[in-house]
This record gives C-alpha cells, structure tokens and sequence, in this order.
C-alpha cells in the first residue's frame, strides 16, 4: 500500500474507531504500542533534525549561539571550499551509472541459472558484510604507489608498467579512487536487487518471446529491462544515497578528505567542521543542505517502497 | 529450407551456445576473483612480518602476536557483541509493536504516524549527529554502552518499523479476528499469535542491523572514546595512528573485525537478501 492509499483509508478508521469498544480498545492499544517507536525517533532522530535546523542560523560553538539567520548560509556558499566539496558531490554522481550498469549486466548473467549462479551470488555479494574500514585499508593497499601496491604489480605484469598512477596522493585523482573502491563495494546489494527483480518476471513472457522468434538480446531489450525499470530506479537512489550519506568510513580511513579538499564530499566536510575545527554552527548549516539533497533524492523512494499492489 | 541447411544451423546454434556460455563464465569468474581479492590479500598479508611486507614474500607470525600485543582484542570483540546485540534487542522490541500497530491495527492517524517513519528513515546520519553529540554528552551518555546503544537503536528502527509494518500488513486478517472472538485481547494477539508469525521478519532485521552496527565507525569514534569501551571497528581504525605504516597489522586487524560479520552473512544470508529487497517485489 502506497502512502497516499493509506490516508485513504483513515476515515475508515475512524468510523469503526466509533461503532464498538472493540474498536476503542483498539484505538487504544495502536497507540500505546506505537509510542516506544515513537518516542525513540522522537527524542534521538526528530529533536536532534530540528536542532539542526534551528542552529544553522546561528554561530553555534556547541556551548553558546547567537542568531544570525541566513547569513550562514550566504557565508557558506561563497567560502571557497565549500564550492569545491559541493562540486565533489556532483562528481561522485558519475560513479552511480556504472555501480547501477555493471551489477545489472552480471545479474543477467546469473539470471540464465547456469550452473553454479548460487555460489556466484553469495560470492558478489558477500563485500556486503564488510565494514567501510576494512575496506578503506585494503583500497590502500590496492592504490598504493609504492612497489607493493596492487594496482601497481598488476600494471607492471600486464606490460603497463611505465604508468605508475598515484590516485591517493593528488588532489584531482582521490576522489577517483573513492568512486572505485564505492562501485566495488555497492556491487553485491544492487545486483541482488536486480536478481530480485527478474525473479518477478513471469517464465512465460519469455517463452512467448521465444515461441515469436525474438533473439535473447531482443529479449533483453524489449521485455527484460522495462520490467526492471521500477528496480533500476530503486537502486540508483539507494546508491545515490549511500555515495551521498554513508561513505564517512571510507573516506576518513582511505583519504581524510584530501589531498587538500580533493575528496571531502558534503558529509565529510560536516565532520570536520564540528568535531575536528569545533566549528557546530557551520556543521549544522552544511548538515541542513545535506539533508535537504538526500531527501529530495529519496523522494521517488516513497513511490517504489510499495508493501503490496 | 532444405534438410542440410537445417542441420547446418542447428550447428551454429549449438557452437554458438557453447561460446556464450564459455563467455558467461569468464566473466562471472573474472568478477569472483574481483570480489575476492580482498581476503586474500588480507590473509596473506597477515602472515608476513613487515620486513617480509617490503619483501613481497615468506610466512611469519610476528603480525598476528603484535596485534595482539597492540590491541585489547578480546574486550573490543565483547563491546562490539554487547552494543551489537544490545541494540538488535531495543530495535526488535519498539519495531515488533511498533509494526503491530501500524500495520495490523491501524488506529486513527496511524498512517500519518507511518509517514513520519518513512520520512526519519532517510534522514542522513550526519545532518543530526552534531545536536545528537551534545545532547547526549550534555546528559553524560558519552564513553557509556548505553549511548552508544542508545544512538544506533534510534538510527536503525526506522527501517526496521518499516519492514515490520508492511510484513504485518500482509499477514491475513482472518487471523486476528478469530483470535479476538476466541476471547483474547489486543496485547495477547500480539505476544501470542503476531510475534511467533513475525519470526522470518524478526531475523531480517536482525541480520541487517547486526552487519549496520558491527562495521559502524562514525558513532563508536563519538560516543564511544575510551579504549575500554571501544568497539573493534574503533579499534581498527586507530591502528595507523598508533603503528605508523604497519600494514600487514592493519590487514590482520581487518580479517579480524571482519569475521564475524562474515560469517552471520553467509549463515543468514537469505534473510539479508529478502530484507533489502522487502517492499519492492512481491
């Protein structure tokens, strides 16, 4: 059920609500079996969304404030850095085509159930398990520069070796290596994703197909992807919401938002502003356009979330 | 199309299938090896002493004795088991009714309470971890289990309310009302026919929030800064600050941290794949 069809329902509710005091006690229990969620939520997620909307209008140093209404932001956007760390979100955006195209294109693979597409997906997905730490560490050892790195012997044994790229160490090129490590790890999630989707598909459509003469990339084309259009969308935004909200591990164990400001993306740069430079008001005005991005980018989760048709 | 020109297309058909699969599992292993690269580097590297790191090659281990030397691992793993679980149990607890409500009573302004869960689960950690921090700190709740506890429940009983909510919702009405003429009330419904009925959903949201909270950084850095109460990921995180550029120990570290949560992975990992796909498919 969508959203919106559940307000449909409320007046419902409250008709029956009124006919018996069975419906009362049920009112009643509703409510009282809500209010533990309600009140978790309420005073550590909702108290604290609010205080940040409210101190990002002031010079909060995390003891005293004073207002200064849009001011902070006005400051925030015409500081150098701040461009910069936008600009990096932006380019982060890139990586999500191909952490959505690459998962999709070996879901088809596995979808064929040729022999083994079990082990296969356990295998992809299992980085899912793996902490941002962990993987932050073993990206460094890939893009070390030095002769041990990985990326590097692979160069060196496949006849590439006069190219000796360091990712991590320029300011133009980390965020590269971030977007890499990302694609790798949100791999497993969005090809399950897909697989969940095909399984949806009904076998006879393809049969039919098959019975019409239609080729398996006909097929591909012109039944498999626009049934899987709702799914694409699905884990374009939740990728798009994991690079936006959810790569701090990684980055502050990979790169540390640098070199320079190189890869500090919007998230990261909120850190630093509170709890490395004490600067909370600052924090909290970069936390309100955090907020404000993600959730205009899960809008479409609202429509895609549906319990049941 | 004479016989001949059949058996000829028949031919390349089958050639044809041959390379298309041969193609398939060249990819599908190229990708296993991508994927598993990693723990392979991270058990190799484990096994060399850092001179043997430099070296490229030979078996030590030095690495293993000195992580443990370095880091209180046991009293790690036990806080990040305790906060782990700790926070699973509050989370099932305010989801399970929380969900019971909202999905299966469904009161007056029960959706619009379902809105609001909805909307707090994309909140982003970041944009409310500043007031969160001092708040908590202004009560004390700082370098206590109980905060720590206390932040990642709230983070992750949205998502898990809203799991549960729709599993319920699904479940046949039938069910509760002839409970009811039975004679039970609302609240033994719950405890004695929704929640033995909620048992796959229940290790859904346990398999997701045990990986969520176990690989978590940002909050255990906070909330949890002295090394008695530090979780292994914490922990793990502050190795190159204090073994400057000690890598074969930074990869033991990570095959450590990372055991456990790999091996609830591949134990429950049909939960964890229905829970990401929960409210998309049918």
């Amino acid at each position: 059920m969508t959203v919106q069809e559940a307000a449909a329902e409320l007046p419902n509710a409250r008709r029956r609500a009124r006919r018996s005091p069975l419906a009362a006690q049920r009112q009643r229990m509703g409510i009282l079996f809500t209010l533990p969620v309600a009140a978790l939520i309420g005073s550590l997620l909702l108290i604290p969304i609010g205080q940040t909307f409210y101190y990002s209008f002031t010079n909060w140093d995390g003891f005293t404030s004073q207002w200064i209404g849009f001011a902070a932001y006005r400051h925030l956007f015409n500081t150098p850095e701040f461009v910069t760390v936008l600009e990096n979100n932006a380019v982060m955006v890139l990586a999500i085509p191909i952490a959505v195209a690459l998962p999709l294109g070996v879901a088809f693979l596995l979808n064929t159930h040729i022999r083994g597409w079990r082990f296969f997906r356990s295998v992809f997905f299992l980085p899912t398990a793996v902490s941002w730490v962990v993987i932050a560490f073993v990206a460094r050892r890939f893009f070390d520069p030095d002769k041990q790195g990985v990326l590097r012997s692979l160069l060196d044994h496949t006849g590439l070796g006069f190219w000796h790229p360091d990712l991590l160490g320029h300011e133009h090129s980390a965020l590269l290596a971030v977007m890499i490590t990302f694609v790798w790890s949100v791999f497993g999630t969005n090809m399950i994703i897909f697989l969940a989707g095909m399984s949806t598909i009904d076998q006879e459509i393809y049969d039919a197909a098959k019975v019409d003469g239609a080729g398996s990339f006909t097929v591909l084309v012109r039944i498999t992807f626009p049934l899987l259009k709702r799914f694409v969308s699905f884990a374009f935004i939740i990728s798009l919401i994991t690079a936006f909200s959810a790569l701090f591990s990684l980055i502050i164990v990979m790169t540390n938002g640098g070199p320079g400001y190189g890869s500090t993306t919007l998230e990261f740069f909120i850190y630093e502003k509170a709890f490395t430079e004490s600067n909370f008001g600052v924090g909290a005005t970069a936390g309100v356009v955090l907020f404000v991005l993600v959730f205009a980018v899960s809008m479409p989760l609202l429509r895609l979330l549906r319990s049941d048709d | 199309m004479s016989a001949l020109e059949w058996v000829e297309r028949q031919r390349g058909d089958v050639w044809r299938r041959r390379t298309g699969r041969a193609l398939t599992y060249l990819v599908l292993f190229a990708v296993t090896a991508i994927m598993l690269y990693p723990f392979w580097l991270m058990g190799q590297m484990s096994f060399r002493s850092l001179p043997q790191y430099y070296l490229g090659k030979g078996f030590s281990l030095t690495t293993w004795h000195d992580l443990f030397a370095a880091l209180p691992i046991g009293r790690e793993m036990l806080n990040s088991t305790l906060i782990t679980l700790c926070s699973i149990a509050v989370i099932l607890a305010v989801s399970t009714t929380g969900g019971y409500a909202l999905g299966t009573l469904r009161y007056r302004l029960s959706s619009l309470v379902f809105l609001i869960v909805v909307c707090s689960m994309m909140v982003p950690m970041q944009s409310m971890i500043i007031p969160e921090y001092i708040n908590l700190a202004r009560l004390g709740f700082i370098n206590h289990y109980y905060g720590a506890i206390a932040v990642y429940s709230a983070l992750g009983a949205p998502f898990a309310t809203f799991l549960m909510t729709t599993y319920f919702r699904r479940l046949p009405e039938d069910v509760i009302e002839a409970a009811l003429i039975d004679g039970l009330g609302y609240g033994s419904v719950f405890f004695r026919i929704m929640l033995p009925l909620a048992v796959p959903a229940i290790a859904t949201v346990a398999v997701l929030q045990f990986i969520q909270i176990w690989d978590d950084l940002l909050v255990g850095l906070l909330f949890l800064q002295t090394p008695a109460h530090r979780t292994i990921t914490v922990g793990l995180e502050t190795i190159p600050a204090q073994h400057f550029q000690n890598f074969p120990m930074e990869m033991a570290g990570s095959l450590v941290s990372a055991l456990p949560a790999v091996v609830v992975f591949l134990v429950f990992q049909r939960y964890l794949i229905r829970g990401l796909t929960m409210g998309m498919s049918k």
